[in-house]
């Protein structure tokens, strides 16, 4: 049989890996005082309605339950999240969560296929400021390196630049709609062509063509500071950057970031800090996030929140790339061939080698010994008293 | 330090290209012509040479930092990459064309119209646009003959001169979008090769901007 088109099957040795990165993921989310939840697979299509971009609500799965309702599966997880707990009563904030699970979206062109992903994520719910910022990107920071990945870096933006940039510029209201379109498309060109059509006063035009390049540490903020007078979004946008910057500095994790003034996310909810994380090895980012204060009010609590979610199927391409890929390390389990006289005692035998951990297949064979397979050797048992099972499983240990 | 690379469409845009980069090196660029990756290190960039409508792609997914590709194929495909610079070659524009005898108004009255085109996606949403309901063929070449033989209304095509539509005896109902060739980049180089990019693009641009000062009308 086919498989539904944008589909992919995991097979053992990706399984394993697979596992590994999200049982250290786990424990690192842990550690920082992250507790897991699991939102439900099919929500509601209302529930992402309000909070997806026109381009991210075509590309949902939809479709009608048996009472005729609108349902779709999860196309990401942040909005569950937040529906979730906007819903219960008396929230004990602040609240540290992760999940990990897979979404679904359908491809974003015509020309891509995937439409099944895993996210590994989390959510910092009911404070604002730069310390929890701080620490959203610091697990972000700290959730890259646990994954193995060698060389990777963060990239760390605001939403309210551009923001502060379209409340500034002296244009028409669908001149500015223009621009908006234009920087989330990341066309460049669209602007140049605007800013010829529409001379813009001098540090304007020149500094929006050059965002794309705006990008590295502290001193980039101070550069670009000369906006700071005209626009209250911009103002806040320095202010939070510089904030959290000094913060993580004090974390020690600034190596791997880098200030950007031109990052664009996807996802529309964002309204203050955002990041991408990736590797030199992969065209697309590996992980995403940022803070979005206005979501919960969607579903009519006032709550701050801030998170990211990690691709992991981008970082499977990313470890690959740098060849730090384990394939041929899933473990061959022991067999244990018996006669079928001797069922009773080998099935004692084969539990008491799981127990000890050592994976184990049982298989009936012709022969009236019993004999155990390990990737090592085999050795035959042609009496099983307790003496020869107890050096066996002592062996084994070794 | 990697040289960065570049994705060059073969075809009719090849020579232009090689002329434009030829410019930014101040010396021939001298190119294998069979060659598909060129690896030559006196050179500032690594090579590789793709069917026009798999530049963006390659560089979308990160086989290459930047690419040169046509606004069309951006449209089309629209590709998650930076769109940098108007390279100013390969002019035309992305039009729907009819049958001479047919105004605009007249065809889009029509209950079932039916539109031939290789840009099956812009099409759509240019429909969409206009809020009209029409079937879209797609076919690979010639799609100027499609009226002449019956399978369509009308076609969404790329014109420079005119000269084709004429010889089919079509006109154009409506310019949709003007087309040229633009250099793209991938998210990811743009944040890891910044410089080197940012240094790449202001060289091409002078080269860009000159060339227009001394441009004749020198269309294909």
């Amino acid at each position: 049989m086919e498989l539904v088109f944008g589909m992919k099957d995991v097979y053992p040795w990706e399984a394993k890996v697979r596992r590994s990165i999200e049982a250290r993921l786990r424990t690192l989310f842990e550690r920082w005082g992250y507790a897991e939840v699991e939102p439900p697979t099919l929500e509601y299509y209302a529930t992402f309605e309000k909070t997806m971009s026109e381009e991210m609500k075509e590309r949902i799965f939809k479709f009608l339950n048996r009472d005729g309702k609108l349902v779709c599966l999860r196309p990401e997880f942040t909005t569950s999240v937040a529906r979730m707990f906007a819903q219960g009563n008396a929230l004990p904030l602040p609240l540290r969560v992760y999940y990990s699970g897979k979404v679904f979206r359908y491809p974003s062109s015509p020309f891509r296929t995937e439409s099944e992903f895993t996210q590994i994520g989390l959510e910092h719910i009911g404070q604002s400021g730069p310390a929890q910022d701080a620490e959203v990107v610091t697990l972000a920071i700290l959730a890259l390196r646990e994954t193995g990945i060698r060389s990777f870096e963060v990239d760390i933006g605001h939403a309210s630049i551009f923001r502060g940039i379209l409340e500034v510029l002296p244009l028409e209201s669908e001149e500015k709609e223009e621009v908006r379109i234009a920087l989330k498309k990341r066309d460049f060109v669209a602007l140049q062509n605007l800013c010829s059509r529409k001379p813009l006063p001098l540090p304007l035009s020149p500094f929006l063509l050059q965002l794309p390049f705006l990008r590295g540490k502290k001193d980039l903020l101070e550069r670009f500071s000369f906006f700071s007078l005209e626009s209250e979004e911009w103002q806040r946008a320095v202010r939070d950057l510089s904030k959290t910057w000094e913060i993580l500095e004090d974390f020690g994790v600034t190596e791997h970031l880098s200030i950007n003034l031109g990052l664009v996310r996807d996802f529309d909810y964002y309204t203050g800090v955002v990041f991408e994380g990736f590797s030199p090895d992969v065209g697309y980012p590996l992980l995403a996030g940022g803070r979005y204060d206005e979501l919960f009010q969607v579903f009519g609590k006032d709550v701050p929140a801030c998170g990211f979610a990690l691709f992991l199927e981008r970082v499977l391409e990313a470890l690959q790339k740098e060849t730090s890929w384990q394939e041929g390390d899933s473990a061959t389990p022991s067999v244990l061939f018996y006669p079928p006289r001797l069922r009773k005692r080998a099935f004692e035998l084969a539990e008491k080698l799981r127990s000890r951990g050592i994976p184990l297949v049982m298989e009936e064979h012709e022969k009236e010994t019993i004999l155990l397979a390990t990737p090592r050797g085999s050795s035959t048992l042609e009496d099983l008293d307790e003496q020869a099972v107890e050096n066996l499983l002592r062996q084994e240990d070794v | 330090m990697k040289r960065l690379t570049l994705t060059l469409p073969t075809g009719r845009l090849k020579d232009d290209v090689v002329e434009l980069l030829s410019r930014v090196l101040s010396r021939p660029l001298s190119l294998p012509s069979r060659q598909l990756v060129v690896d030559d290190p006196s050179l500032p960039w690594r090579i590789i040479f793709s069917h026009p409508k798999d530049v963006a792609t390659y560089v979308e997914h990160g086989a290459a930092d930047l690419g040169l590709v046509g606004k069309d194929i951006l449209l089309e495909r629209e590709n998650e990459v930076y769109e940098l610079l108007d390279l100013r070659i390969g002019k035309c524009t992305m039009v729907l064309a009819g049958p001479e005898h047919l105004t605009r108004e007249i065809l889009f009255r029509r209950e079932h119209l039916r539109i031939a085109t290789k840009y099956p996606h812009v099409t759509r949403r240019y429909l969409q646009e206009k809020g009209l309901n029409a079937d879209i063929v797609v076919l690979y070449g010639s799609i100027e003959l499609a009226p002449a033989i019956g399978i369509a209304d009308a076609i969404v095509d790329l014109v420079s001169t005119g000269k084709t539509l004429r010889e089919n005896r079509l006109h154009v109902l409506e310019e949709i979008a003007p087309i040229s060739t633009r250099l793209v980049a991938n998210r990811v180089s743009m944040k890891t090769r910044t410089l080197e990019i940012e240094d790449f693009v202001k060289i091409l641009k002078e080269v860009v901007s000159g060339e227009n000062r001394s441009e004749t009308s020198g269309q294909s």
